[in-house]
């Protein structure tokens, strides 16, 4: 352009945050690798994670073949469905706040998380009677899979009312999110109400959320999933930073807007059906992630989505881990630690930054 | 060279826009002149493919309606009137969506940063690190021309011309920013590109453009060179308001006009 002779620049640019960035991306990575083996070392039994080094050595005593046990059949799968399920859900709330335009959206207003819960209470209060031969033949995994196809169900009837003649309408998606997720909240009372003793139980359970339940098969269900979402995440960030300007300023810029929007509404939508059909309700994790990471590194999501998974999966094993250890040898449910933590830290956060958040 | 043929948009069954026909060639300024409510912003939403419309709008021989969102930034980078932003940005970041969003052709040497370069086209230098919600209204305006800028930075690329559509971009200015930001969009055109600007002020209109369009109640009532279309006539029927052409104040008021602009 005309503008004269070039303008001399710092090698690091003011107002460049994508140093930091990286720089962040690389910490947090460590942070997962020390919170996976701190997770791998603590439980209620007392099994050393030395196990796995002593197994190298080849030295397989009694005891050794116990905490084996512990460690590859309970603790492992674990630590690897709490990863997929953090990653999952704060991925997620990234996503959701980029596409909403809202740093107060979270994987629950589009209604898959009601739409979710819906299928579970549904699976546990009417399974036995009503869907007899469905729960004979997946097992333990037809709760998962009713939670899950609730989820999708919910997300689809609300992208359909919301799309009108080729274009998604993000207000009407989030409005229609509320009715929606309220009138499946009113379904799961009527569940909750005619549920008898031992039905109660294991909803309260699965409403507050727990990790308790992992085993292999479900990461082999879920886990391709979560990580398919997981994969598409990055071919996200370009649009969603141009929708941060608007709609049809993405769209000046480039951005296939509709298919933007379908695609992510898709990938959260079967990433959280997935996590909260394996976790329950884990709160907090979707929303308190991103806004987090915005603070430290910006909203720039080619950096702020990777960023969150990996910080998603660590918080949510060092949760899980306080879960696991704080009443040993009970269990705290894992969506209490996260709400116990999580929402003063929101606050606390909240007061200090409130300037930046200021639209 | 952008062909408009025969462009009417309808909302519902009403019909907002008709007839719109004109052609902007590059090294071309077209300004789209008319009152408030007349089609000028419903106009240019058409052109940069927001809204369906009849008739025919090609852009280097693509029809807009049906190309992809991709091929259409890479010809074209659109201004608009106003850009909400939701998350806190700074203005480099801001910028930067520009220059990641379309080519700006520009082949980067050593130091050369295509963001400082659009911040000093708008005279916004030493503003990257700022958080762009801090900036006042004409500085945001100016960060987000510093973005389109980048879009499209060689108006020429792959010997095909390039434009830049600008809904109102003085609108919240200062005159010596107006001016500033004029003389940008006639650089721009002067090597090889186009320019479409919608504007209110008819004195910066007969200043830069080289095609006047004016539009009152959603159709063309005019259009042509400054001196054919600047005329007490064109100017009563489009804006309902009677003035007159180089008539100056009589009694010794003071005025001032962007033409008396020295660089």
């Amino acid at each position: 352009m005309s503008a004269g002779a070039p303008v001399e620049t710092n090698r690091t640019a003011a107002g460049d945050r994508t140093r930091r960035a990286r720089l962040a991306i690389l910490l947090l990575a460590i942070l997962l690798l020390a919170t996976m083996l701190l997770s791998l070392a603590s439980g209620a039994s007392g099994a050393s994670a030395l196990v796995i080094l002593r197994d190298l050595f080849g030295q397989a005593d009694a005891e050794a073949l116990r905490d084996r046990i512990i460690i590859y059949d309970i603790r492992l799968p674990r630590l690897l469905l709490g990863a997929l399920v953090g990653a999952a859900l704060a991925v997620s709330g990234a996503v959701m706040q980029g596409l909403f335009r809202n740093p107060l959206a979270d994987p629950g207003l589009v209604g898959v998380s009601s739409g979710a819960s819906l299928g579970a209470v549904a699976m546990i209060v009417l399974g036995p009677t009503m869907f007899g031969s469905f729960n004979a033949t997946l097992g333990p995994l037809a709760l998962p899979v009713m939670a899950f196809l609730g989820g999708l169900i919910t997300t689809f009837v609300l992208y359909q009312v919301a799309t009108r003649q080729g274009r998604t309408s993000v207000a009407t998606m989030l409005l229609a999110g509320i009715a929606l997720g309220a009138l499946a909240m009113a379904v799961t009372g009527v569940m909750i109400f005619i549920a008898d003793d031992r039905q109660l139980r294991d909803l309260t359970f699965w409403s507050l959320g727990s990790l308790a339940g992992a085993t292999w098969s479900k990461i082999y269900v879920v886990g391709p999933i979560i990580l398919a979402s997981l994969a598409i995440s990055p071919f996200l960030a370009r649009g969603l930073n141009a929708l941060a300007l608007g709609e049809p300023t993405a769209h000046h810029m480039g951005i296939p807007v509709q298919k933007l929007k379908y695609a992510a509404i898709v990938s959260v939508a079967a990433a959280v059906g997935a996590a909260v059909a394996v976790s329950g309700g884990i709160g907090f994790v979707g929303i308190v992630v991103a806004h987090m990471l915005r603070l430290a590194i910006g909203p720039d999501n080619r950096y702020l989505l990777p960023a969150s998974a990996l910080l998603g999966a660590s918080l949510l094993l060092l949760a899980d881990a306080i879960a696991r250890t704080i009443v040993a040898p009970a269990e705290l449910p894992i969506g209490i630690v996260t709400a116990l933590a999580g929402a003063p830290f929101f606050l606390w956060i909240l007061l200090r930054k409130r300037g930046l958040l200021d639209l | 060279m952008i062909r408009l043929d025969d462009v009417s948009v309808a909302i519902g069954k009403r019909t907002i826009l008709g007839g719109v026909t004109f052609e902007a060639a590059p090294r071309g300024l077209t300004v789209i002149v008319g009152p408030n409510g007349s089609g000028k912003t419903t106009l240019m939403k058409a052109m940069s493919g927001e809204m369906a419309y009849g008739g025919s709008i090609t852009m280097n021989g693509y029809e807009v309606s049906k190309a992809e969102s991709a091929r259409q930034a890479l010809m074209r980078a659109v201004l608009p009137q106003a850009t909400a932003l939701s998350f806190p940005f700074t203005v480099r970041e801001i910028v930067n969506l520009g220059v990641l969003s379309g080519r700006s052709g520009v082949r980067g040497g050593f130091g050369f940063d295509l963001v400082e370069q659009a911040l000093a086209a708008v005279d916004l230098q030493g503003f990257s690190g700022r958080f762009y919600q801090e900036l006042s209204g004409g500085e945001q305006q100016r960060v987000q021309l510093a973005r389109v800028l980048c879009q499209v930075w060689e108006p020429v690329l792959d010997g095909q011309p390039r434009y830049l559509f600008l809904d109102e971009p003085v609108s919240s200015l200062d005159i010596k920013h107006q001016l500033a930001i004029m003389e940008t969009a006639r650089g721009f055109a002067d090597r090889g590109g186009g320019v479409i600007a919608i504007l209110h002020d008819l004195n910066l209109a007969a200043m830069y453009a080289d095609n006047i369009i004016v539009l009152a109640r959603g159709r063309m009532v005019a259009a042509g060179s400054p001196r054919q279309v600047i005329r007490d006539s064109v100017i009563a029927t489009a804006f309902e308001c009677n003035l007159g052409v180089g008539k100056t104040p009589s009694g010794g008021a003071p005025f001032v006009l962007p033409q008396s602009f020295s660089p």
